[in-house]
């Protein structure tokens, strides 16, 4: 039984729901069911999708579930203490082989329904003796759960695709390494999650949050006035000082936005402590990363890896919003910090983004609800008809910026939100990698060859 | 009757290593602490090998439903439902080989 790795398609009609020239996306891709289902195959089956951080999963048999897409997935450390990811089913009869989130040092996975037992690195170790040692026919080496096509790690995050043809976990970021390298090298010891993850669902479609993250500070001003009154005592505010410095990027859809004003977000968590700390560590960085990605360490910032993985720097939050239909998503959050921080400041990064990002935090909560109505009001027939305007900052394109990826000035833009639904329409559209990997959103210098 | 298998060498501490007699079905050899001890291999369970399966402080693990037999005894724990304990045959080191005296099994 070979793993099937499912082909991709061509979409040219939904990839027509995203308009460039008129910066206008079409409601329906938030709630049509077949565009949905074309979502799983050409995104989801196909992106390289995050799927852990290896502090999760230090030893041989630690485990966890989550999905890609809608697939049900395991990761299991190996005991050549590399990592697999399996199809989270049984291929006898298709039943869920691990039922829990997370454990260490299993020993391998047992179906429920038959017994079929299979070891951590996925192949079967054995059935009923009684039954299967006697059918002659019964081929037990070539059986086993369905691994995932490609596996590979960047700094420390796991991820994985189902898509043989994708090209390395690097190709798939590009330059949009140098920004990752803001939250995942700052300091030589590396990173690692913290505690547990948070889990909840939002009834909304899965892009409302990752084009948010992707791009949207705007929101802020408006959606987070309150929350943001009660824990810093005043408005959300970008400060005047830093509006030549505020910038979106953007590579193969994937975006970062900064205001690069050292602590902004840092300080939304509520703790001094927490904010002298970011000012050491972005003063430390600049050997390692440079003026201006150690002055976003902590800034007033936002990043969407695409399609559904995101992060703000500052507070440390990071998540990944799995589809679970058109109008709902299962949000997974944990928290980033570095492993050589001392452990009351790693504490307080837990706490501060429990009391900020969690479902019970003041900022989640305040997003969740505008995500859900954006969802719900287009289940009107007439009102999904009715184009939506991504225009703002059409003409901040900074050409001549030295930072990797298309760059626009200023963070009150929809830049970085227009790429990403470019590359939700290059996924619709091609079948193939040689154009996905050189269309419109790859990096400006490798279109620049490309055209050559 | 004390039937030969192999030589006591081959059987490494804390590893378990299946042999076949000529007549008799297939059995494991284990070591532990110094010790050999011979059974089936075949987990008293659902009949799957136990050679695949590992030891584990003191106790024989079946690989497939992760049954455990303390060696010696054969008192099973961690146990699936339906399972018996597991039987040792007797066995000595002569002279560098391991025999054990076999049961025919049906
Ligand atoms: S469905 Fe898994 S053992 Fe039958
Ligand atoms: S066959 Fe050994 S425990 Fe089930
Ligand atoms: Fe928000």
């Amino acid at each position: 039984m070979r793993p099937v790795y499912p082909r991709a398609s061509s979409y040219p009609d939904f990839a027509r729901l995203v308009d460039r020239d008129k910066a206008q996306v079409d409601r329906r891709v938030f709630v049509d069911k077949a565009i949905y289902q074309a979502e799983l195959q050409q995104i989801f089956a196909r992106a390289w999708l995050f799927l852990a951080h290896e502090s999760q999963i230090p030893n041989p048999g630690d485990f966890l579930r989550t999905s890609m897409g809608e697939d049900d997935v395991i990761v299991v450390r190996q005991r050549d203490k590399t990592v697999k990811a399996f199809l989270n089913s049984c291929p006898h009869r298709g039943n869920r082989v691990c039922m829990v989130d997370a454990g260490t040092r299993a020993r391998g996975f047992i179906c429920n329904y038959h017994g079929w037992s299979f070891g951590i690195d996925g192949a079967l170790r054995g059935t009923d003796g009684k039954v299967y040692e006697t059918d002659e026919t019964f081929e037990k080496a070539q059986i086993g759960l369905t691994p995932v096509a490609q596996i590979d790690s960047y700094k420390g995050l796991i991820f994985a695709t189902f898509d043989p043809q994708a090209p390395s976990l690097e190709d798939f970021f590009g330059p949009f390494t140098w920004y990752l390298d803001i939250m995942l090298d700052n300091d030589e010891g590396g990173t690692e999650f913290v505690g547990g993850a948070i889990r909840s669902i939002i009834d909304c479609n899965w892009k409302f949050p990752a084009e948010n993250f992707v791009g949207d500070i705007l929101h802020a001003f408006w959606t987070h006035q309150s929350g943001a009154q009660a824990i810093l005592g005043g408005a959300v505010d970008l400060g005047k000082r830093y509006d030549e410095l505020a910038f979106q990027a953007s590579v193969y859809g994937h975006g970062i936005e900064s205001n690069l004003d050292k602590v902004g977000n840092t300080r939304t968590l509520g703790y001094p402590e927490l904010v002298d700390y970011v000012f050491d560590l972005s003063e430390k960085a600049r050997d390692r990363l440079g003026d201006i990605r150690a002055r976003a360490i902590g800034a007033i910032s936002s990043c969407t890896v695409f399609p559904n993985f995101s992060f703000l720097p500052g507070q440390n939050t990071f998540r990944v919003w799995h589809p679970r239909g058109p109008g709902k998503i299962e949000l997974v959050a944990w928290t980033l910090v570095n492993k050589n921080a001392p452990e009351h400041i790693k504490e307080l990064y837990r706490k501060g983004t429990m009391m900020t990002f969690s479902p019970g935090g003041v900022f989640e909560m305040d997003d969740g609800e505008n995500w859900e109505y954006a969802t719900r009001v287009n289940e009107g027939f007439v009102t999904r008809h009715q184009p939506l305007h991504y225009a703002l900052g059409l003409g901040t394109e900074d050409a001549a910026s030295e930072m990797p990826g298309h760059v626009h000035r200023g963070s009150l833009n929809d830049a970085n939100q227009r790429l990403f639904y470019t590359r939700w329409a290059e996924f619709m559209k091609y079948d193939n990698w040689t154009d996905l990997q050189n269309g419109e959103t790859a990096p400006p210098v490798r279109r620049a060859q490309a055209a050559e | 009757m004390m039937i030969e298998l192999c030589d006591s060498g081959a059987i490494r501490d804390g590893e378990i290593t299946r042999v076949t007699a000529p007549g008799f079905p297939a059995v494991a050899i284990a070591r532990h602490n110094g010790a050999l001890y011979v059974f089936p291999d075949r987990c008293p369970h659902a009949d799957e090998s136990l050679a695949e399966g590992w030891i584990e402080d003191g106790r024989v693990v079946c690989g497939v439903h992760f049954a455990e037999f303390e060696l010696g005894s054969g008192e099973v724990h961690n146990r699936p439902v339906g399972c018996p304990n597991l039987s040792f045959f007797r066995c000595e080191d002569r002279d560098g080989k391991v025999f054990a005296t076999l049961a025919v099994e049906a």
